[in-house]
């Protein structure tokens, strides 16, 4: 960037400084919510995969494989137009969520059926030798052992759902892009405000790698 | 099922749905009754492309679709603001109008058959014509010079099923570059991709008049085309009222909204309509 566009590009940065909190703000919740929501849903997704019954795998599976298999802009589109069409009346905002979790929950499911799937069998009839109960073989033996399996899966698929939020632009949620467009339209400054529309991306999915370190600080097996 | 049974159920049926139908027929309300028991215009727009529907400084939406709207929420409320606008793509522009999320859509949506199958549209509001930008210092002084060059020619265009085919109308040998968005095809002659930039007469003359001597018009324009608002299809009573409103802020009452809206968005005055003899009968 030739030094000359930096003053100018500042002073609309300044002028533009709300409309890009405001969106920066609807990014990180929009992006928040579908991950929690997601993951909770997700490792009920995986638990199902790998201790449901065979009907409740079949279903469960069936709905994993569909979501997988679908772009997440036809998911967006789906939660906003197809559910209105049967009454269910969401605003976008609630739509984007929705589309965003349901597409997370397919692939926290899978990291999860992945990651206890991983443990030998041993464990379990070593933690059934001792007299365990399931619960108590899943809460101490295989959950704690799943988990630092599939957290560095897990970070990959959170900072997949902060690129997937762009998407909810199409449905006119106000996220960081559509208010860097906004902006854009007005100044015509694109590059400029597009490269720092990415280094807020950034910034957010730097923070989740480095939450996701942390926690893989936390968990690991003390040397 | 015998035969007897199947008709007297079949009469039955035909004696219900014929009962229920002037019912249903008194029941139907127009979406014009809707939006005045709600109180306020529900309509669908963008905000990303001047002059036509963009945030100012403030984050306000302005523009000349967005007045458009404001025009038919005076003719209901005796108030332009009291409206909503839900943000939308272009592409959601008829989703959104048949599915009922918004009460109107006023997007800078050409009129062509196709859509007209899927949604209703208003009388149009302006007409639109594609013009040809370029660098004031560029290799190409005018249309003229564009032409003759041919092939060794690039013209940046948004995306649109028809981009190819609406440049190769102007300049037939020129090659062809679709972008996603009007910030883009603009980067692109910036940045010297494109030689020439075509879109819209309106959104070029918007781009010129903000950024003074760096562009300049080729001088050529083609493929003229109407804008117009939508409605969904079979509501002939809203269809009717936003027409009614269109129609006399162009050429009745509310004229002078019309024409300080066109004055600030395409740095134009109109010429008052005549007084005397309607001009749709001349």
């Amino acid at each position: 960037m030739p030094m000359a566009s930096i003053s100018p590009f500042l002073d609309q940065l300044w002028i533009a400084r709300f409309v890009i909190l405001k969106g920066l703000g609807a990014t990180v919740s929009i992006s928040l919510l579908a991950i929690i929501v997601g993951s909770l849903l997700g490792v009920l997704v995986g638990l199902a995969l790998v201790y449901g019954n065979r009907i409740l795998r079949l279903i469960v599976r069936a709905y994993t494989d569909f979501i997988r298999g679908t772009p997440v802009l036809v998911l967006v589109l789906a939660s906003y137009y197809v559910l209105s069409t049967v009454g269910i009346e969401l605003g976008p905002f609630q739509a984007g969520v929705l589309a965003l979790a349901v597409f997370c929950s397919s692939h926290v499911g899978e990291i999860v059926r992945g990651g206890l799937q991983a443990i030998p069998v041993g464990q379990t009839e070593a933690a059934k030798a001792i007299g365990l109960t399931f619960g108590q073989t899943f809460a101490y033996v295989l959950w704690p052992q799943a988990l630092r399996q599939f957290l560095p899966a897990w970070v990959n698929t959170a900072a997949e759902m902060v690129k997937a939020s762009t998407l909810l632009s199409v449905i006119g949620v106000a996220e960081l892009l559509l208010r860097t467009q906004e902006i854009i339209s007005r100044n015509f400054m694109s590059l400029q405000f597009y490269f720092f529309a990415g280094l807020l991306y950034f910034v957010i999915n730097y923070g989740i790698e480095r939450f996701g370190k942390y926690v893989e600080r936390k968990t690991a097996v003390p040397s | 099922m015998t035969i007897s049974l199947r008709t007297s159920a079949l009469s039955l049926a035909t004696a219900f749905v014929l009962s229920a139908m002037p019912a249903a027929a008194q029941e139907a309300k127009s979406r014009l009754d809707e939006v005045l028991s709600r109180g306020h215009l529900v309509m669908g727009t963008g905000s990303t492309n001047a002059p036509w529907h963009f945030k100012s400084a403030d984050d306000k939406l302005q523009g000349f679709d967005i007045d458009m709207g404001r025009i038919v929420a005076k003719a209901l409320f005796g108030d332009p603001d009291k409206i909503e606008f839900v943000n939308q793509s272009s592409d959601a522009r008829i989703p959104n109008i048949t599915t009922d999320k918004v009460d109107l859509t006023c997007q800078f949506m050409t009129v062509t058959g196709e859509r007209a199958q899927q949604v209703a549209f208003t009388i149009p509001y302006y007409r639109e014509g594609v013009g040809l930008m370029l660098k004031s210092d560029g290799k190409y002084a005018d249309y003229a010079a564009l032409k003759a060059a041919g092939s060794s020619v690039t013209v940046s265009v948004l995306q649109n099923v028809y981009a190819e085919s609406m440049v190769h109308a102007a300049l037939p040998e020129a090659t062809v570059d679709q972008y996603e968005s009007v910030d883009l095809i603009y980067q692109a002659l910036e940045s010297g991709r494109a030689d020439t930039v075509a879109t819209d007469q309106s959104s070029l003359a918007w781009y010129m008049t903000q950024n003074s001597g760096r562009y300049k018009d080729a001088g050529y324009g083609w493929n003229p085309q109407s804008y117009a608002c939508g409605v969904k299809r079979g509501d002939q009573d809203w269809l009717n009222f936003v027409n009614t409103a269109l129609h006399e802020a162009m050429t009745g009452v509310e004229f002078d909204f019309y024409a300080k809206s066109y004055k600030t968005w395409f740095g134009k005055d109109l010429t008052p309509p005549q007084i005397g003899f309607p001009v749709e009968y001349k």
